[in-house]
């Protein structure tokens, strides 16, 4: 039986307990299986793919898909696209967006709450509403087709999430600590280097996490400003699927490599992921 | 927030004093303290107003503008046209079926993914360990996958020759889905984005959810329970009030995700959606950049934003009553 803190087990039948499991197994099982599947077909070999009546476990693993993906046109070139413009987006996202969330944190002045109704609203304007406005301006001073531009895109895209997390971040370290500071004769700075800063660390190793996840899973705007040599791996998951049929083999083998490391990032920082957005609802 | 639990507990040294305030540095910090957080915030607002606001304005005056592939081309400033692009909009069926079809998803979506997650959150809290084990690491992995990676996975697994669908459901007595192409018929293929898109949403909201039962007291409902309530009474007195807020938020986001669906419709469609599968995102995008008609879609754009400002207001000020923002 559970054991949880908080949990009722007054009142309950073992019946009910064992129907709650098998509906629990049963879900989870539904839940997973597109995951299996898509190991199951990546190392299949071809004819294994294409069998009209599928297997449940490849007969001969392979790994000729996963080799045929790496020398697919374009993939590796995709991939370093990637990992550019997802790292450049990032970095620039923390240093400006930590700025601003140490503003709003720390400080209380005149147009506080119109900076946090910004922050908060422009996270749900649907970016690909913009798509238009922005592929006109972005190419009139060139930047189509630049990994720049699209680095630029994906900061903006991810800077209001990244300052409304660190800010909550910033709100977990006792003001105190700033103000024993400052009665010791600790200026402003001082104060933000020796104490906010070191304290933040999680904070910012959780925020960076997500916002490569966000900027690495995009496709719809690379693809749109981008030919595919300025593309990253999303966009060619894309457009390995419009030649002439699909290569499902090597398509999912594509797949994984291009999600492994999104599950993983995900997987270590998944507690504070959903605090960003329902913060103060859970108080856990 | 739980998400820092440890700075309070952390033994942080105190910087050694520096030197004794003296009245004229303390009413330097006073004054450099009014401009400080508008100096830290200034890079964030330029970049928001820059990439965001101008190209919100911009948006809104395309609208009322005719840019075409030739002004495009030549960089000529766009006739102004008024309202031609609203009324050619407004007044044309395609866009208010695109608008009533995105509505309805967004509905039948939103519904059944809250009240999976719900079911779902408190079925986590009846279950054994090992299986609510498994039923956080199934999520996680769900929760984990990128939108478009899931969405071709579902095109491969509903693909009409060599899909495992059509190949499991062959088993069922009576019935052929040899070659059943799921996209043919429009109820069957929204059947399919349905399943993907609550398929998907589901992790997010069953965790978030269960999280939120933890607030909900041990005592309240053993002491309902032991009075004789019913689990149905329980959860529809005790367990749902308490839960209400964080509901209200979740299903929120809902509808504001559902309602901008474009990955999954997309990416099953091959990028080239038949107009049933289209839905406000994809028509815009599709008018925009697939027939060259900007101000078109800057239009239909324009009016999308239109239809999610009520809800977008509803969640700024929910975040707001809850105190989170203060």
């Amino acid at each position: 039986m559970a054991r949880d803190e908080g949990v009722v087990t007054v009142g309950r039948s073992m019946a009910g307990t064992i129907a709650a499991n098998t509906i629990g197994v049963i879900f989870s099982l539904f839940m997973l299986f597109p995951v299996y599947w898509v190991l199951n077909t990546a190392f299949k070999p071809a004819d294994e793919v294409l069998a009209l009546t599928p297997t449940f476990w490849p007969e001969h693993p392979t790994f000729a898909n996963f080799t045929s993906a790496f020398k697919a046109p374009l993939f590796m070139q995709d991939m370093l696209n990637g990992l550019i413009v997802t790292v450049l987006a990032v970095a620039g996202a923390l240093v400006v967006g930590f700025l601003a969330a140490l503003a709003i944190a720390r400080f209380s002045f005149y147009g506080r709450k119109a900076i946090i109704l910004v922050v908060l609203a422009v996270q749900l304007v649907p970016f690909i509403a913009l798509l238009i406005p922005l592929f006109l301006m972005l190419q009139t001073v060139s930047l189509t087709n630049s990994l720049i531009g699209v680095s630029i895109t994906y900061l903006v895209l991810i800077l209001p999430y990244t300052v409304w997390t660190l800010r909550g971040f910033i709100s977990g370290i006792p003001r105190e600590l700033d103000e024993a500071a400052l009665i010791d004769g600790c200026t402003r700075a001082q104060v933000f280097w020796r104490i906010i800063l070191p304290l933040t660390g999680p904070g910012l190793v959780a925020t960076s996490v997500y916002g490569f996840i966000q900027a690495w899973n995009e496709f719809i705007i690379i693809n749109t400003l981008n030919s595919p040599a300025k593309q990253n791996l999303m966009a060619w998951l894309l457009q390995n699927q419009t030649t002439r049929g699909t290569a499902w083999g090597p398509l999912m083998a594509g797949a994984i490599i291009t999600s492994i490391p999104v599950v993983i990032f995900f997987l270590i920082i998944q507690r504070n992921i959903a605090t960003g957005l329902t913060a103060g609802a859970v108080k856990g | 927030m739980s998400v820092v639990e440890s700075p309070a507990t952390r033994p942080t040294g105190g910087p050694a004093p520096h030197r004794a305030p003296g009245r004229a540095s303390r009413a330097r910090r006073r004054r450099q303290g009014a401009s400080t957080p508008w100096l830290l915030s200034i890079p964030t607002l330029i970049l928001l107003a820059g990439l965001l606001g101008y190209p919100l304005i911009r948006m809104v005056v395309l609208s009322f503008q005719n840019m075409r592939l030739r002004e495009l081309l030549s960089g000529r400033t766009p006739p102004w046209v008024g309202f031609d692009n609203y009324t050619k909009v407004l007044g044309d069926s395609v866009f208010w079926t695109v608008v009533g079809r995105t509505v309805l998803f967004t509905i039948v979506c939103v519904i059944i993914s809250v009240l999976i997650g719900l079911g779902i959150a408190l079925l986590m809290r009846r279950v054994n360990r090992g299986v609510k084990m498994l039923m956080i690491v199934a999520m996680m992995f769900v929760w984990a996958l990128p939108q478009l990676v899931a969405a071709q996975i579902f095109r491969w697994i509903t693909d009409s020759d060599f899909g495992v669908l059509n190949y499991v459901l062959n088993f069922l007595p009576g019935v052929n889905f040899d070659n059943h192409s799921w996209f043919v018929n429009p109820w069957q293929g929204w059947g399919v984005i349905t399943t993907l898109v609550v398929w998907a949403g589901v992790p997010f909201l069953a965790i978030t959810l269960n999280a939120g039962l933890t607030q909900v007291p041990k005592e309240l409902v053993e002491a309902a329970t032991v009075d004789g309530a019913t689990p149905w009474q329980v959860l529809r007195n005790i367990t749902l009030p308490i839960l209400k807020p964080l509901i209200t938020i979740v299903t929120t986001l809902s509808v504001i995700w559902d309602f901008g669906l474009f990955t999954q419709n997309w990416a099953l469609r091959d990028g080239h959606p038949e107009p049933v599968y289209q839905t406000l995102a994809t028509y815009s995008y599709t008018q925009a950049f697939g027939q060259s008609r900007y101000s078109i879609g800057s239009a239909i754009s324009v009016i999308t934003v239109l239809l999610m400002l009520g809800v977008m207001a509803f969640y700024i000020r929910q975040m707001f009553k809850i105190g989170e923002v203060d």
